[in-house]
């Protein structure tokens, strides 16, 4: 086990920011999925991780604070020189010296940018030379605290591909802390759902799917006709827009492909939907605390 | 591991230094003004010989400026200001042992001050006119300096450790900095001149001794150090329980 936290619990003054009253336990190697709507207590926890917020309760580890490298929602650097400077002093390393450095830098295409002042770089090349050097460090525990907000969509896009690219095969443990499902889909095996400071829910993406939303959903427009069309299914909880209907077994599949079908209404067939998944599970936790 | 200090941030904290407008101008060019300004106006009329060592007692006092404006004002301003934008925080975050940040930093300033000197030497030596100094005086001088420069960098660094705020840093230390100026004698009214409370205040900072009492043994002869020594040893405590205090609010405490 690479990290187990019990009984955590940070306030700031008299409100209490982060509560997580089971143990949650962090393996070597997994991908944790930390997501939750704003005040949710995601960067809190990121923090107590790594020491910045004074916390109580336990986290059992033996990583040092060395051990763990973050890339956090914002990071600042020097504008007082070229960013090339900064990574070498960062990585205690000279580009042209090292071959893993240089591998990087190509893979995200930052060469260009290596001359420039960190204030005149844009928002995906700041968030670029982070990503290259907390990827650099080979640290036991690797954060990523919202790594693509304030991105455009095709640079947030690009960014995450490369991101997944980066970490396919490898053992990496990494908590990525995000607000956008598709990212999560990409980079994590396990989901950690935080609500009002607790844990709504954890556990594989796979189980928690089952659990919230049963084997399969299908996911189609809120319509009138819609609505009346699958008034006799389960019905989840779902954006406004949408309506998301959960299949238990095949059985009830067939059924509801086949009513769709063939009453010619467009759908999509998910077993991994994390939004949906995310929005259950939040109102069975809910539900379940009043 | 803990990354320490190496030769790569020495060099980068020197960058980062270079970068910084304010102990250029307030380092560098302001004590030599000073000097020429107040040579003009308070030797005016003197006779060569007299001007002399007016000019050489200018040139201790204001040696005193490149410490205080490189050390205090300028690490202050910058520092905090870093603070604002969370550049120390990502530093550690990419495992810099702040020790060994700091170590880095007093290097680098160290060598800045270094230059300043140089530049303030030729000076003084070319435009000024100041007296040769006794050897022993000299280094006596400049291993002050440098321990003054390493006491102001620590007590801006803890300063602005512990406020975390640009404009609070930089207002204490601007009034520290004047007030140094002040009560030991830079400003123009010598320390004797002051109420005895500010003068006992005085006595326990070692820039009061640099600026009074250095002229008297510059080209030789003896000195009581006992008092200067114990203010620079009174300053040097004090910047140091301060420093230890802020490296002990900002520490990270991760796991049981």
């Amino acid at each position: 086990m690479l990290l187990t936290i019990h009984q955590l619990q940070v306030n700031y003054g008299h409100q209490r920011a982060l509560s997580i009253t089971r143990p949650i336990s962090i393996d070597r190697g997994e991908r944790i999925g930390v997501i939750g709507s704003n005040g949710a207590g995601k960067t809190t926890l990121v923090k107590a991780l790594l020491g910045l917020v004074p916390c109580e309760g336990r986290i059992v580890t033996e990583l040092t604070p060395e051990n763990m490298a973050v890339h956090m929602q914002s990071n600042a650097y020097a504008s007082t020189m070229a960013v090339q400077h900064i990574m070498e002093t960062v990585l205690n390393t000279r580009i042209r010296k090292n071959q893993r450095l240089r591998e990087l830098i190509d893979f995200f295409d930052f060469g260009p940018c290596l001359s420039k002042r960190f204030n005149a770089l844009s928002g995906g090349q700041k968030q670029k030379f982070t990503i290259i050097m907390v990827m650099l460090q080979n640290a036991a525990l690797t954060f990523y605290d919202e790594v693509t907000s304030g991105l455009d969509f095709e640079t947030r896009q690009r960014l995450t591909e490369k991101l997944t690219d980066w970490y396919r095969d490898k053992d990496d443990t990494l908590m990525v802390v995000s607000h956008y499902y598709e990212e999560l889909e990409q980079l994590a095996d396990k989901i950690l759902i935080l609500d009002q400071g607790q844990v709504a829910a954890y556990g594989k993406k796979e189980e928690l799917f089952d659990t919230f939303c049963g084997r399969v959903v299908y996911i189609l427009e809120n319509t009138p006709e819609n609505r009346r069309l699958c008034a006799d299914f389960p019905i989840l909880k779902s954006p406004d827009h949408l309506i998301a209907i959960s299949c238990p077994d095949q059985a009830a599949e067939d059924k509801i492909m086949r009513l769709l079908a063939g009453h010619n209404v467009n759908f999509k067939r998910s077993n991994s939907d994390i939004e949906i998944m995310y929005i259950n599970a939040r109102e069975r936790f809910r539900l379940e605390q009043r | 591991m803990k990354k320490k200090c190496n030769r790569n941030l020495i060099i980068y904290e020197l960058r980062n230094l270079n970068g910084n407008i304010m102990p250029h101008f307030f380092g560098i060019v302001f004590p030599n003004l000073m000097c020429l300004l107040l040579s003009r106006t308070i030797g005016g009329q003197a006779s060569p010989e007299v001007q002399t060592q007016i000019n050489t007692s200018l040139m201790l006092t204001m040696a005193l400026i490149m410490p205080m404006a490189i050390m205090l004002l300028g690490y202050g301003c910058l520092y905090s200001s870093e603070i604002e934008k969370g550049i120390p925080l990502r530093m550690r975050l990419f495992g810099f042992d702040p020790v060994g940040e700091m170590t880095a930093k007093i290097i680098a300033h160290l060598i800045f001050l270094t230059l300043a000197f140089l530049l303030f030497g030729l000076f003084q030596a070319l435009v000024m006119g100041v007296q040769r100094p006794a050897p022993a005086s000299f280094l006596c001088l400049m291993a002050s300096l440098y321990l003054l420069g390493i006491i102001f960098l620590i007590i801006a660094h803890a300063i602005a450790n512990i406020v975390q705020k640009f404009s609070v840093t930089f207002a204490i230390t601007m009034f520290l900095y004047f007030i140094f100026m002040i009560l030991t004698g830079m400003m123009g009214i010598r320390t004797d001149q002051l109420p005895t409370v500010l003068q006992k205040i005085a006595a326990t900072l070692p820039m009061t001794y640099i600026s009074s009492d250095f002229i008297d043994f510059w080209q030789g002869g003896s000195y009581n150090f006992m008092p200067f020594l114990q203010s620079f040893l009174f300053l040097g405590a004090l910047s140091g329980i301060l420093l230890l205090y802020s490296l002990y609010r900002n520490k990270r405490r991760v796991g049981s």
